[in-house]
């Protein structure tokens, strides 16, 4: 307390400075207050209240819980948007660190840079514009994919129609916009390992799967481990792409989190239902990166 | 040798493939309605510089508004962010006062806080303030990012604190060092967070799609929406909307991908 009085009214030139360093912090400080951590608070508060039609809400401790965790279609969005990430999560990041060793080898800069540019492109494009072309190649009459799947005979598709063929569809989607960011990451880690260890590996007679396996993955562990995570949260927050094609449907069948927490608050105006789920996402996600935390402290041995 | 050519072989399939989404968008948006539901399929349009899709889309939609709402929103949004993030990020990094790291880690905090759980509540305040359907009521939660502070205090932290302090002892202002001495170094950061923010902004529907009531508020990724509906979807209109609201950043993207890159691999910190 007495650190802050003297900050805030200064007597000497050290506590000028120290109030100084504390002015240019504040506009930032005051922000995030007003805009997450108050709004995080209410979000809290607001899981323990019904809002009854006419504006005063009322205490109702974990009703709101009960009544959410206990009802079948949070799970069913619950379990859909786990499906979603089992499948697209490990994909983009397999993808993209094949690709980023690829562009690595390359010789000639030049193509390296105009391929790398390619498979950045998609990170340009909203998701809501991304996934509705990807719908129009998914269309089941006129769509791209189904010409395709013809030259070889296979009959025609659903899709994105189809209750078995909708969330790999959508994943594929996530994939394709997720692929270029997470191989931007691995190529800049892998142009950062520096080429004595190649050298070395080379002199000790390391044919290249050895160099895979023991040199290039280890080396890239924190940032394999840093994407796995941004990927985890990226998809499980999945909305634009579902909102935007499917909406949800055929039946449900892709109905995520944030897609019914939309829709239970600016839907059917449930905003302690809608908090009870905010509450979770963060619950949820809190404890990913505070598991990425206990991974990321291990040192890593080279 | 052998492997390296296959190696390049397959990057090319690859690249080719993840592009060919945007090929056949811009392939679509030339074609007419029957053109596009013709079975057997043909790739290339009948003419090639049939633009008429993009004039309907402008007929049909107010999209130049949009355009207008979209740029307008990234560009404050971007430039908020920097004045914040630059100010906020030279405290964190060449000062000293009590709690400092515990507001730092705090701000880096707020990076787990998915903006969808606090959106309830915002979306209440901003509907008491009067905010919804307004420009500020759009930008409430865009005008700083957590990245851009982290990216700043970074940015800023590798500086010698020689050039400050020979500042001060010229009896330079605090204000004045921050302004004249410490933003003409981190130009490439401040670069860096100004396009990859306006990027983010423009693509923004979540927010936007609570907020946003009237078509004259719409931003370009609401209004694309405009060109779907669940029973029949006009796709070489819809197409042509898409470029529209590509074109513009991927412009941007194309000339500044270094900076891009940059920002994505300093951090990677955008959940």
């Amino acid at each position: 307390m007495r650190h802050w009085v003297r900050v805030a009214f200064p007597k000497t030139y050290m506590d000028r400075q120290r109030r100084a360093g504390f002015l240019f912090i504040l506009p930032a400080v005051t922000y995030f207050s007003l805009v997450f951590i108050v709004p995080l608070i209410q979000s809290v508060i607001g899981s323990f209240h019904r809002t009854v039609p006419g504006g005063t809400s009322q205490f109702v401790g974990t009703r709101l819980y009960e009544k959410v965790l206990t009802d079948s279609t949070f799970w069913t969005a619950v379990r859909n948007t786990i499906h979603l990430l089992l499948m697209s999560v490990p994909t983009t990041v397999v993808l993209a660190l094949v690709v980023a060793i690829g562009l690595h080898r390359l010789v000639s800069l030049r193509w390296r840079n105009v391929w790398a540019a390619m498979y950045f492109l998609p990170f340009s494009a909203s998701l809501v514009a991304a996934a509705l072309i990807w719908q129009w190649i998914y269309d089941p009459v006129y769509g791209f994919l189904n010409y395709l799947l013809s030259l070889v005979r296979i009959p025609p598709q659903k899709w994105l129609q189809s209750l078995a063929q909708v969330r790999p569809s959508i994943a594929l989607v996530s994939v394709w916009v997720r692929l270029g960011f997470d191989t931007m990451i691995f190529l800049a880690a892998l142009q950062s390992i520096p080429g004595e260890y190649y050298e070395a590996a080379d002199i000790d007679g390391a044919s290249g799967c050895q160099r895979l396996r023991y040199l290039t993955l280890p080396l890239l562990n924190p940032q394999i481990i840093m994407v796995c995570i941004l990927e985890l949260i990226f998809n499980f927050k999945i909305f634009d792409q579902v909102y935007a094609t499917t909406q949800g449907g055929p039946a449900s069948a892709s109905q995520t989190v944030i897609m019914l927490l939309y829709d239970t608050a600016f839907k059917y105006f449930r905003m302690g239902d809608a908090s009870v789920m905010a509450v979770f996402v963060f619950v949820t996600l809190l404890t990913v990166t505070l598991l990425q935390w206990r991974i990321f402290r291990k040192p890593v041995e080279y | 040798m052998r492997l390296r050519w296959l190696t390049a072989l397959l990057l090319a399939c690859g690249a080719l493939t993840v592009f060919f989404p945007f090929f056949w968008m811009a392939v679509t948006s030339l074609k007419t309605a029957p053109e596009i539901q013709r079975v057997p399929l043909r790739i290339a349009p009948d003419h090639w510089m049939n633009l008429g899709n993009y004039r309907e889309v402008f007929h049909r939609e107010p999209f130049g508004r949009y355009l207008f709402n979209s740029g307008l929103i990234a560009s404050v949004s971007a430039v908020s962010s920097l004045i914040v993030s630059s100010l906020a990020g030279y405290g964190f990094a060449k000062f000293r006062f009590p709690a400092r790291d515990a507001f730092f880690f705090a701000i880096i905090g707020i990076l787990m806080v998915p903006f969808q759980s606090v959106v309830v509540p915002l979306y209440l305040w901003v509907n008491r303030l009067g905010f919804l359907d307004t420009y500020l009521g759009i930008l409430a939660p865009d005008l700083v990012s957590v990245f851009g502070v982290f990216l700043m205090r970074q940015a800023i932290e590798v500086l010698p604190n020689d050039y400050i302090d020979a500042a001060r002892i010229d009896g330079c202002s605090e204000f004045r060092i921050f302004y004249r001495v410490i933003l003409p170094m981190v130009k490439p950061a401040m670069a860096t967070l100004l396009i990859i923010k306006f990027m983010w902004t423009w693509n923004e529907f979540f927010w936007p799609l609570v907020v946003v009531n009237s078509p004259s508020m719409r931003v370009v990724t609401i209004g694309l929406m405009s060109f779907t509906n669940i029973y029949f979807i006009e796709y070489n209109l819809l197409t042509a909307a898409a470029v529209i609201s590509i074109l513009p950043i991927l412009v941007v993207f194309l000339t500044l991908q270094k900076w891009v890159v940059r920002g994505v691999v300093m951090s990677g910190l955008k959940g």
